[in-house]
C-alpha cells in the first residue's frame, strides 16, 4: 500500500486560504475525477471549514505521486499561486497518513477536541469518494477503519462528553430541569443578537408557546414573527414571567431589569414549577440573588462559559487514552493490511511446497511399489506434510513479524526471489 | 424445609418431577449471599462506570443485577412459597420481598432509561433492605394471621404501599442530588433524570401508596376482629405514623403547595418510618406456627 496525504488545517492555513482551497458542492466531485484521471490512483478529499486534506492511494507496490504534484493540483484547481500554499501544507505518507486520518476522525486534531461533527464530515468525504468511484480497496479499508476508530474513541473515553457551545450548555441546563416542553412557555426578553442561537436551540424543544417582550414594541413584534411567538407589551413583563417556564433574557439594559424583591413578588403569584432563566445579557438583566435552584434556576453568561471551559478541560484528560486507542488501531490496521498483502504469497509458497512434496512422494511410491502397506504410505505422506509445515513455519512467521517500515528490499521480495515465486 | 420441598417434588410426576428435582437442587444452593453479592458487584461496576464511562460497564452492571434478581426470586420461591421457612409476612420476608420489587424496578428502568445511573440510587436501598432483613431474621418467626384472607389483604396492601414509598424515596434522593447540582450550578449530567421527571415520579409514588396504605390499615383493623392486636406495638405505631406522614405530605403537596424540596424531605422521612415498621415484629399471631 502507498498512501499519501497532502493538506492543511486551521493550525497551518489562515482562514482566507482555507476558504480558497475548500471543495464545496460540485467542486468536490470534479476534483476527485480529475485526481483519478491525472494520477491513476484512489482519492478522497476531506474538506471542512477547518481543514482541506487530499488522500491519494495505490494498492500495489507502485508509489503514490509526489506531494508537490498534489500541491500543484490544488494550486491549479483553485487558482492559487503554488508558492502561496506550499509552505502552509503538510504531507504524510503510509502509517503517518493513516494515523493522521484516525486522529482527525476521532476529533483529536479538531479546533475543539472531542467535537462530534468531524466524524460525520469524514464519513461524508468517504461517501463522496465512493459516489465518484475514486475510492478503491485502500481507501475503503482506511476510511471504514477511521470511522470505527472514531466510534471507539467516543464510546471508550469521555472525550465527547458534554457540550462546548454556550447555547448548547444553556439548553442542557433547561433539560436538567424540564422533562417535556409541549406544555411549557418560553419568554424572550429583549432582541439581542447574542440570544438568536440559544433561541434557535430552545425552539427545537418545541414549546407550547413563545412570548416575546421588548422595550420597543416594533422589535418585539419582529422577533416574535421570526420565532413564531407572541409579542407582549413591556408593561406586561411581570405577568409574562408568572406564566413562563423558561426565560431567555438578552436586553442591552445598563441596569438589571429584575431585582430580587420584584422577582419575589412574581414567584408569590406563580403556581408553576421551576423557572429556568438564561440571562445572557451583558450587563446582566437578572439579580443573581434570584437563583435558588428550586423555584428559580438562573444561569448567566459567566456560568455557561464556566461549564464550557470545564467541559473542555475535562476533555483534555481524555486525550491521552484516546491517543493510545488511535496508536493501537493504527498498529492493528497496518499489521492486518500486511497480512492481507502477504496472504497470496504465503498461499503460493505453500502450494509450491505441496507440489514438490507430492512429486517426490509419487517418485518414492513408484520406486518402492508393493514393498510397503497402504497404512505405511499414509504414514510417510503424513511425515512429508509435517516436514513441510515445520520448514515453512519459520519463513511465514518472519513475514508476519516483519517491521512495517518501507525498506528497499523487503523480506517478502527476498522470499519471492529465493523460492522463485513469480508475481 | 427439605421435607416440604421433597413432598412438593413427590407430588409431581415423571419427567416434570426430574426437572423439578434438578431445579430444586440448584435453587436450594442459592443463599442470601448470592443475590446480595450480585447486587453489590453491580453497584461496584456502576461506580467504576462513574469514573471511567464505558457502555460495556453499564451492560455488565445490568447483567449482574439481572443475575441477582434471578437468584433473589429463586431464593424467595424456595424458602418462602415452597419451603415456608421464611414467611413473607415476617419482617425478614417482607424486607426481602420489598428488596426484590425494587430490584425489578432497577432492572426495568435500567433497560428503558439506559443513560440514567439507576444502580447508584436503587441498589444501595436494595442492599440495605437485604441487610436489615438478615439482621432482623428470627428462625422462629411465624405469622399465623398470614394464612387468613384479611391477613393476606393486609400484608399485600402494605407491601404494595411500601413499594410506592420506596420508589418515592429513591426519586426524592435523586431529586435532592439534582437540586444540589442546580443550586451549585454544576455541569449538567445525563446520568441523572431531570427535576420535573423526578417530581412526577415522586408524586405518582405518593398517590399510589396512600390509598394502598389506607386500605392496608383498614384490612389490619378487620384482622383485629380475628386475632388480638397490641395497639402500642412499634409496628402498629409505625404504620399509623406512616399514614399520618403521608396525609401531611399530601396536604403539603396539594393544598399548601410547599416547595418540592420539602416534599422530598417528607418522603424520605416516610421511608424511615416504613423501614422501622418493616423491621418491627408483628403484634398479632407472634410465634404461632401456620
Amino acid at each position: 500500500m502507498n498512501l499519501l496525504l497532502v493538506g492543511g488545517s486551521f493550525k497551518t492555513l489562515p482562514i482566507e486560504l482555507r476558504e480558497k482551497l475548500a471543495f464545496d458542492g460540485p467542486k468536490l466531485t470534479t476534483a476527485l475525477n480529475e485526481l483519478s484521471a491525472r494520477f491513476g490512483c484512489e482519492s478522497a478529499i476531506v474538506s471542512t471549514c477547518n481543514r482541506v486534506e487530499i488522500y491519494i492511494a495505490r494498492a500495489g507496490e507502485e508509489i503514490a505521486p509526489n506531494a508537490d504534484l498534489i500541491v500543484e493540483f490544488l494550486s491549479q484547481f483553485h487558482q492559487v499561486p503554488f508558492e502561496q500554499i506550499r509552505g502552509s501544507l503538510y504531507s504524510k505518507i503510509n502509517d503517518a497518513a493513516i494515523e493522521h486520518l484516525f486522529r482527525v476522525a476521532a476529533s483529536l486534531d479538531s479546533l475543539i477536541v472531542g467535537e462530534g461533527q468531524i466524524a460525520g464530515q469524514v464519513k461524508q468525504a468517504y461517501e463522496s469518494a465512493q459516489a465518484a468511484g475514486s475510492a478503491g480497496i485502500v481507501l475503503h479499508a482506511i476510511f471504514q477503519q477511521a470511522l470505527s476508530v472514531a466510534k471507539r474513541v467516543r464510546t471508550e473515553t469521555g472525550i465527547s462528553r458534554g457540550h462546548v457551545s454556550v447555547s448548547s450548555v444553556a439548553v442542557d441546563y433547561v433539560r436538567q430541569v424540564h422533562d417535556h416542553f409541549d406544555d411549557k412557555t418560553i419568554l424572550v426578553i429583549g432582541a439581542g443578537k447574542m440570544g438568536a442561537l440559544t433561541l434557535k436551540h430552545l425552539r427545537e424543544l418545541q414549546p407550547e408557546r413563545i412570548l416575546v417582550t421588548n422595550r420597543s414594541p416594533e422589535k418585539a413584534i419582529a422577533v416574535a414573527r421570526e420565532c413564531a411567538g407572541i409579542a407582549v407589551g413591556w408593561d406586561k413583563l411581570d405577568d409574562a414571567l408568572v406564566d413562563a417556564d423558561i426565560v431567555l433574557s438578552t436586553t442591552g439594559s445598563p441596569e438589571p431589569i429584575m431585582t430580587k424583591d420584584r422577582f419575589d413578588g412574581i414567584l408569590a403569584r406563580r403556581s408553576r414549577g421551576t423557572m429556568v432563566i438564561l440571562d445572557i445579557a451583558v450587563p446582566r438583566d437578572f439579580d443573581p440573588a434570584i437563583h435558588d435552584g428550586d423555584q428559580a434556576c438562573l444561569f448567566n453568561v459567566d456560568d455557561l462559559k464556566r461549564i464550557q471551559e470545564q467541559t473542555l478541560q475535562e476533555r483534555q484528560q481524555h486525550i491521552k487514552p484516546a491517543e493510545a486507542i488511535v496508536a493501537q488501531e493504527v498498529k492493528r490496521f497496518v499489521h492486518d493490511w500486511r497480512r492481507r498483502k502477504n496472504g497470496p504469497i504465503i498461499a503460493r509458497l505453500t502450494q509450491e511446497f505441496d507440489k514438490q512434496a507430492k512429486a517426490v512422494f509419487s517418485d518414492l511410491r513408484a520406486k518402492f511399489n508393493g514393498e510397503l502397506s497402504e497404512e505405511q504410505w499414509k504414514y510417510i505422506e503424513g511425515a512429508f506434510k509435517l516436514l513441510q509445515n515445520r520448514l515453512l513455519h519459520g519463513p511465514i512467521s518472519a513475514l508476519a513479524e516483519e517491521m512495517p517500515e518501507p525498506t528497499k528490499h523487503t523480506l517478502l521480495e527476498a522470499m519471492m526471489k529465493m523460492f522463485r515465486l513469480e508475481r | 424445609m427439605t421435607s416440604a420441598l421433597e413432598a412438593y417434588v413427590r407430588e409431581a410426576s415423571g419427567s416434570v418431577r426430574d426437572i423439578m428435582a434438578g431445579m430444586l437442587t440448584f435453587t436450594e444452593r442459592i443463599t442470601v449471599l448470592c443475590f446480595a453479592a450480585s447486587y453489590a458487584v453491580a453497584f461496584g461496576v456502576e461506580l467504576w462506570h462513574l469514573f471511567q464511562p464505558r457502555p460495556i460497564l453499564r451492560i455488565i452492571a445490568l447483567v449482574l443485577g439481572g443475575a441477582g434478581l434471578f437468584a433473589h426470586i429463586s431464593y424467595l420461591i424456595v424458602n418462602s412459597l415452597i419451603g415456608s421457612s421464611l414467611p413473607l409476612g415476617s419482617p425478614t420476608g417482607s424486607l426481602f420481598l420489598l428488596a426484590l420489587i425494587l430490584a425489578v424496578f432497577y432492572v426495568g428502568e435500567a433497560i428503558h432509561h439506559a443513560k440514567v445511573a439507576w444502580a447508584m440510587f436503587v441498589l444501595p436501598v436494595v442492599l440495605a433492605l437485604i441487610g436489615l432483613g438478615v439482621a432482623s431474621h428470627d428462625p422462629q418467626d411465624r405469622v399465623a394471621s398470614w394464612q387468613s384472607f384479611w391477613g393476606i389483604a393486609h400484608g399485600t396492601l402494605l407491601l404494595l404501599a411500601a413499594v410506592g414509598v420506596s420508589v418515592g424515596f429513591i426519586a426524592s434522593v435523586m431529586y435532592l442530588v439534582q437540586l444540589h447540582r442546580l443550586q451549585e450550578k454544576l455541569a449538567p449530567l445525563e446520568s441523572l433524570p431531570n427535576q420535573e421527571r423526578l417530581l412526577e415520579m415522586n408524586h405518582r409514588a405518593i398517590l399510589w401508596a396512600f390509598p394502598l396504605l389506607t386500605a392496608g390499615l383498614l384490612a389490619g383493623l378487620a384482622l383485629q376482629a380475628n386475632v388480638g392486636i397490641d395497639w402500642f406495638s412499634i409496628r402498629i405505631l409505625s404504620v399509623v405514623g406512616l399514614w399520618v406522614v403521608f396525609a401531611v405530605l399530601l396536604y403539603l403537596r396539594y393544598w399548601v403547595h410547599v416547595r418540592s424540596r420539602q416534599v422530598a424531605l417528607w418522603t424520605i422521612f416516610a421511608f424511615v418510618i416504613l423501614v422501622l415498621a418493616l423491621v418491627s415484629p408483628h403484634s398479632f399471631g407472634q410465634g404461632v406456627g401456620p
